[in-house]
């Protein structure tokens, strides 16, 4: 028994529809989650928690949000920061003045992300494209500007940064003292453990709606909208909808990234630089692919933490500069992305579906 | 099918429809009965009109003037939507697939609007998401099997070549199970061979499911041996409407289709 797809016959439609056709791949999930789950989390240093695994998994639900969006159906977005912004102040304002449990305040951050997205949305019934793109940046300047002009967001804060302080990380069962709540969210395993269980849930949920009629509306009303219309498809509703769960996506995202990576509520780090990264993870990674999703946020946010770390091993700690990095991980996404838009526009997605393809046949040529 | 069409009853009626783009007249005060269980062709020289009509059919255009009636309700303004619901299905003259998806999630999507899930259920997989997915998949497969494309259900159709595109498309149009198949072209670049596939499968479709169909088609042949009902239509105007043998002996026709010296 070895990894092949040949030969494999499926049986019943309910086999053939599985995430994981595969019976060895859904063993690598399995054991990879496991790996995820129990080694990383006894074994991994906080560093690691803190600066890769959490940012990396929270930016990957925010480029699956905007994939969702552009990736699926079509929809061109520059607004992800400020949806990620609008989630990080609703689950704030949540926790502080309706003292929920952050578990709620996430799921109804994302909601109130999502309506927001839908108002943004809006324009998409009548404009595509690059004008969908300056209506979606209005979201973007909308949140810089409401959340620094109405510090009543901000609990009236002057400084424009809070801390998000201890008693807000509650669980379902109870107060902040409990050692539940001390261990799930004061030390970084159980935020990362949090984070990697929310991350779990939202993939499974994507994976689910682009595998049933709501995916094949949002990827019918992008290929060609006036023959989705013609079946039945209402545009309007499916975009719509489509807008509403991306920025739920990008919504909790940006209250993840507030309570579990950064640990502070500051409008200033959901900016445009931002919003255009995301897109470049979505581009790199690949549209409409939510494996694409994480090797972009992945790749994107892990270059220039490469680089560095590169240059500590090679010439010693501390050698490279950090503008050297900076302008160094510009450079190389940037060329990248450009390969890949002439070479592969499907992305890193569609290298490793190419791979995969060039592999069943190998070493013969196909 | 010979039967008479008095003794049918009109499934479409189109009555004194006028479309014109912005002062360029279309279509001129066009009327015509289709009957239930027929195949219509509609015929004619390039731009005389053809494929406005059938867009005026399933509401892509919005006639200035004229109604049309589809399984006796009354529409001054058809919605591509309201035709869809109401059992109208199409395929067009230059293929609109959805190029991204599989063969199988083309089909799947004609079906849509007897999938009654939310998102929620989708998403969570649970309830009517996860029962509808197989009990469409089952009426899908039988389309599949029936138009021989089992082999590439999985293949992306931008993929595909020219003909079997068609043949999805048509696949998708049935999959919605609809009273009424508009086709544009269907045959249209085709090998010879590819024609008589596809001449055949409209046919079964038209005997076995009873679905009335209207199509456009050029090659004369094909028209002739199939259609049950034949409209004619040149510089926006009906010229001709009949039995094939009526229509192929009006002088009318012969005129518009070989030129008439003045």
């Amino acid at each position: 028994m070895y990894y092949r797809e040949a030969g494999r016959l499926v049986k019943s439609f309910a086999s053939d529809r599985r995430m994981l056709p595969l019976m060895e791949d859904r063993w690598i999930v399995i054991a990879f989650l496991a790996f995820m789950y129990i080694v990383v989390t006894a074994t991994a240093s906080d560093y690691l928690f803190s600066a890769i695994l959490i940012p990396m998994m929270v930016l990957g639900v925010a480029t699956l949000g905007l994939n969702i969006a552009t990736g699926y159906t079509g929809q061109l977005s520059l607004g992800t920061a400020g949806f990620m912004c609008f989630g990080a102040f609703a689950a704030f304002n949540l926790v502080l003045r309706l003292e929920m449990y952050l578990p709620f305040a996430f799921f109804f951050a994302g909601v109130i992300a999502g309506l927001v997205g839908i108002v943004f949305g809006l324009p998409a019934l009548r404009i595509k494209g690059f004008y969908l793109i300056v209506s979606t940046l209005a979201a973007q300047f909308f949140a810089e500007w409401v959340f620094n002009a109405y510090p009543w967001f901000l609990d009236n804060n002057s400084s424009g940064v809070v801390a998000l302080p201890p008693h807000h990380y509650k669980v379902f069962l109870g107060q902040e003292s409990t050692p539940f709540n001390a261990v799930f969210w004061h030390s970084y395993q159980g935020r990362y453990l949090i984070t990697l269980t929310i991350t779990l849930l939202l993939v499974l949920a994507c994976k689910n709606m682009v595998r049933s009629a709501t995916g094949r509306n949002w990827m019918a009303v992008r290929d060609m909208d006036i023959a989705a219309n013609v079946i039945g498809i209402s545009v309007a509703k499916t975009k719509l909808m489509a807008f509403f769960i991306s920025t739920f996506y990008c919504g909790v995202a940006g209250a993840m990234y507030a309570y579990c990576y950064i640990g502070n509520l500051d409008f200033m780090i959901f900016n445009l630089r931002r919003s255009f990264l995301i897109m470049f993870m979505v581009i790199v990674g690949g549209l409409g692919s939510i494996l694409g999703s994480f090797l972009g946020a992945i790749f994107v946010y892990g270059w220039p933490i490469l680089i560095t770390r590169m240059g500590d091993w090679i010439f010693g700690g501390g050698t490279l500069d950090t503008a050297f990095v900076e302008n160094n991980s510009k450079i190389v996404v940037g060329t990248i992305i450009i390969v890949l838009l002439i070479r592969e526009p499907g992305g890193f997605a569609a290298l490793w579906l190419t791979t995969k393809k060039k592999l069943r046949s190998w070493p013969f040529a196909n | 099918m010979n039967m008479s069409t008095e003794s049918k009853k009109p499934l479409l009626v189109l009555d004194d429809i006028s479309l014109s783009f912005k002062g360029v007249k279309a279509i001129t005060d066009i009327s015509f009965n289709v009957y239930e269980g027929e195949i219509c062709s509609v015929i004619g020289p390039n731009g005389a009109g053809k494929s406005s009509m059938l867009n005026v059919i399933n509401g892509v255009y919005i006639p200035q003037e004229g109604t049309i009636t589809f399984d006796g309700k009354q529409f001054n303004k058809m919605k591509p939507h309201t035709a869809a619901v109401m059992g109208i299905a199409r395929t067009f003259q230059n293929i609109a697939l959805f190029k991204g998806m599989s063969v199988l999630d083309n089909i799947m999507s004609g079906r849509n609007l007897m999938m009654k899930a939310t998102f929620w259920e989708t998403a969570l997989n649970i309830g009517r998401a996860k029962r509808e997915e197989m009990e469409h998949r089952l009426e899908v497969e039988k389309i599949i099997e029936f138009l021989g494309l089992q082999s590439i259900r999985k293949t992306p159709v931008a993929s595909l070549p020219y003909g079997l595109q068609k043949r999805v498309e048509l696949g998708r149009a049935l999959a919605a199970e609809p009273k009424m198949l508009l086709l544009d072209e269907p045959m249209a670049g085709m090998t010879m061979e590819e024609k008589l596939d596809m001449s055949c499968f409209i046919q079964e479709v038209n005997r076995n499911l009873g679905t009335t169909i209207v199509l456009i088609e050029h090659d004369m042949g094909v028209v002739m041996d199939i259609s049950d009902h034949v409209v004619v239509l040149d510089y926006g105007k009906k010229i001709g409407d009949g039995p094939p043998s009526e229509v192929m002996n009006n002088q009318d026709v012969i005129d518009a289709y070989l030129g008439v010296s003045h």
